[in-house]
């Protein structure tokens, strides 16, 4: 029981514990929240967040971090509405014309930190003002309204009875563990984002690889404006304002360390379901919300302290080899 | 609005393009909405000068918290008839971004041009303070409007509605949405920190706890940090939590938005009245299938800017401002016992009937 507990503490798992535990601790205490109907509702206004933070993981782990992810998800918001109430209402065109602008506007980030070798929070700085400007210019800040009724009957599709963003959600995640776990790309990323020199020694190309990973994340941007537009059925052009905050600290929340290096898909679900569920599970015990804030505040210090320690142990576990190195 | 699609696209290769320009941008694109409001402006003024005395026309410049939202448009739009009907120079300019800086930059850029007046909806009342004051002892008005600086800065202070009436104008809504004066209800917030919401609410829970006492708060008010998401989902909770919920009032404008959609999406409309302060562009669909009762709006900032600019004009011609006068176009004010607060009137009130009377 012992060896195992420790097993559980040693392979990255303890924040993935805090959620369980805080599961457990609301199932028990309220009789609302372990419901089929709290379950769905709760992965289904997570959804957009989860899409999000798998386009994110990448990038942290690469070492870098976009923070213009919030301007780029309104501007295929505002893209795809205008699309679909101008020009077509077709569904599927709309998710290509939004998921092709989101990779348009992604890759102009990524040409800038690749080609220009510029700081990725420069650059995103950079490229948040300028299309949060350019958006607020052909909006006017305005709400659009009247969304054709074909994306909204199609965001309260629950095909299996599981909300169609749940599912949005799965296939990116899916789609996103694939990529970096069994191409080419996906392995380079860890690479330099462990180190970038070493990376280059051995073959991988930094440049190409920094490209596609904010392709990528403009390309889920584009699928999550959809999958939000879907729910929300209108578009509010600062609707995402400060988001890519929300979207690091589930990242982080989940032991992705910021510093990059290291990740997985599986840390992306661990943040976002404490995002979902700490909020969810607080007001269905009836806790105060100025509570609320204190206590989340508190059980997010917990993990990342717990995180910080064990990471600090290994750290000391790997000196004490280098130094008898040495003296051998 | 097809050519804006358009443009969209071709704007993100605009961006492409520029490499360098993420500070500039900034600087441009709010210097050319600047002249382009004055050019506006000073095509309209200019038959009223032609047409005028000796006497130069005064210059107002009334300065919102930034430009181009739908709320300030609308009090451009007021404050343009204002100018034109009594004749004198309205400047509306602002910032992009809802910076203090940037309007004390501004504002700075008007007195070395010369000006009579300055209308100011403060972003940071204490960033403001030194140059309102320059403003003061170069002998110009300084009034502030919608959002106030601070009253000792201040000639005048235009405010729509007074906090008090204001948060108890939702709750008498609330209840007449209800249709009862008993039942339990939650109170959504765009942030607990939110001085301004804070004050309505507490406005509206005191005013409850004397005239409708069978009411009964289920739990503090809740966050949603200024986004329809948020109140969404937190609504969703509450419905699940407190299963004999019969009204949810929301403040902050996308709040009642999200909580009517939870309710909408879960069938409830006519269980469960939501009411709140709403902009009525965004409220239509949701005040029309029911799901939104009653938006309460602070004021119609037209009016707003209408009647700011129309002060400031007495304000410079030596009129009094008294408690109860009758400005026509707007009607009759309040003024506080500091002489200096100006009330407008009551809150509008908007529902499924008359929204489509109003366009911000």
């Amino acid at each position: 029981m012992k060896i195992q507990w420790k097993k559980i503490f040693n392979q990255k798992y303890t924040n993935a514990l805090i959620v369980v535990m805080l599961f457990l601790l609301f199932s028990i205490a309220t009789d609302a929240f372990f419901t089929f109907e709290n379950m769905s509702d709760v992965l289904k206004s997570y959804a957009v967040l989860g899409i999000l933070s798998c386009g994110m993981l990448p990038i942290i782990i690469s070492g870098g971090i976009d923070v213009s992810i919030g301007a780029i998800i309104s501007a295929c918001a505002c893209v795809m509405a205008l699309f679909m109430k101008n020009v077509s209402s077709n569904l599927l065109l709309a998710f290509v014309v939004s998921a092709l602008f989101g990779a348009l506007l992604g890759a102009i980030n990524g040409l800038l930190i690749s080609l220009l070798k510029i700081q990725p929070l420069v650059v995103t700085l950079g490229t948040y003002s300028i299309i949060n400007g350019c958006m607020i210019y052909l909006t006017n800040g305005s709400w659009i309204t009247e969304i054709p009724d074909n994306l909204i009957s199609f965001g309260r599709m629950r095909p299996l009875g599981i909300p169609i963003q749940t599912i949005f959600f799965l296939l990116v995640g899916l789609l996103t563990m694939f990529l970096l776990r069994h191409t080419l790309w996906g392995r380079g990323v860890y690479a330099i984002g462990g180190d970038e020199v070493s990376a280059e020694r051995i073959g991988y190309k930094p440049g190409w690889i920094k490209f596609l990973l904010y392709v990528y994340f403009g390309f889920l941007a584009g699928i999550a404006a959809v999958v939000h537009t879907s729910i929300m059925s209108q578009v509010d052009p600062n609707a995402f304002k400060g988001y890519e905050m929300t979207i690091i600290s589930a990242v982080v929340l989940g032991g992705v360390n910021i510093a990059g290096g290291f990740g997985s898909i599986f840390n992306v679900v661990v943040g976002v379901l404490f995002l979902a569920i700490t909020y969810n599970g607080l007001i269905l015990m009836k806790v105060s919300s100025y509570w609320q804030n204190i206590i989340v505040g508190a059980i997010m210090l917990i993990a990342i302290a717990a995180d910080t320690i064990k990471k600090k142990r290994e750290e000391a576990e790997k000196t004490v080899v280098d130094v008898e190195y040495k003296e051998g | 609005m097809k050519t804006k699609t358009i443009l969209s696209i071709l704007t993100a290769a605009v961006l492409a393009l520029s490499v360098t320009a993420c500070s500039t941008e900034q600087g441009t694109g709010q210097a050319s909405g600047e002249t382009s409001k004055e050019t506006e402006s000073a095509g309209e003024t200019a038959p009223a000068d032609d047409s005028g005395s000796a006497q130069a026309a005064a210059k107002v410049l009334i300065m919102p918290k930034l430009v181009g939202i739908p709320w300030f448009n609308a009090s451009d739009v007021g404050a343009m008839r204002a100018g034109e009907e009594i004749g004198i120079e309205v400047v509306y300019a602002g910032p992009t971004q809802p910076d203090a800086a940037e309007q004390v930059k501004m504002i700075e850029d008007y007195l070395n041009q010369g000006i009579d007046a300055i209308c100011i909806a403060a972003n940071d009342p204490t960033a403001l303070k030194p140059v309102l004051n320059t403003a003061r002892d170069m002998g110009i008005l300084v009034m502030d409007w919608d959002t106030p600086a601070d009253i000792e800065d201040v000639d005048y202070s235009v405010q729509s509605v007074d906090p008090t009436e204001y948060g108890e104008a939702l709750w008498d809504y609330m209840v007449k949405a209800m249709g009862a004066e008993e039942g339990q209800y939650a109170i959504l917030t765009g942030g607990l920190e939110a001085a301004a919401l804070n004050m309505w609410i507490d406005a509206g829970r005191e005013y409850a706890k004397e005239k409708y006492p069978n009411l009964e708060l289920v739990t503090e008010p809740i966050a949603t940090n200024e986004q329809q998401q948020e109140a969404y989902s937190r609504t969703l909770d509450l419905i699940k939590t407190y299963p004999d919920l019969k009204a949810i009032v929301a403040v902050s404008t996308p709040a009642p938005i999200g909580a009517a959609q939870a309710v909408q999406e879960k069938g409830l409309q006519d269980q469960i009245a939501v009411v709140g302060g709403v902009l009525p562009n965004d409220a239509n669909q949701y005040l029309k299938d029911g799901s939104l009762d009653y938006g309460v709006v602070e004021a119609n900032p037209e009016l707003l800017g209408y009647a700011t600019a129309k002060i400031a004009a007495m304000a410079l011609n030596g009129e009094k401002i008294e408690d109860g006068a009758l400005i026509e176009g707007v009607g009759n004010i309040t003024v506080y016992e500091n002489g200096k607060t100006i009330v407008l009137g009551p809150p509008l009130i908007i529902d499924a009937n008359n929204v489509d009377e109003y366009d911000f």
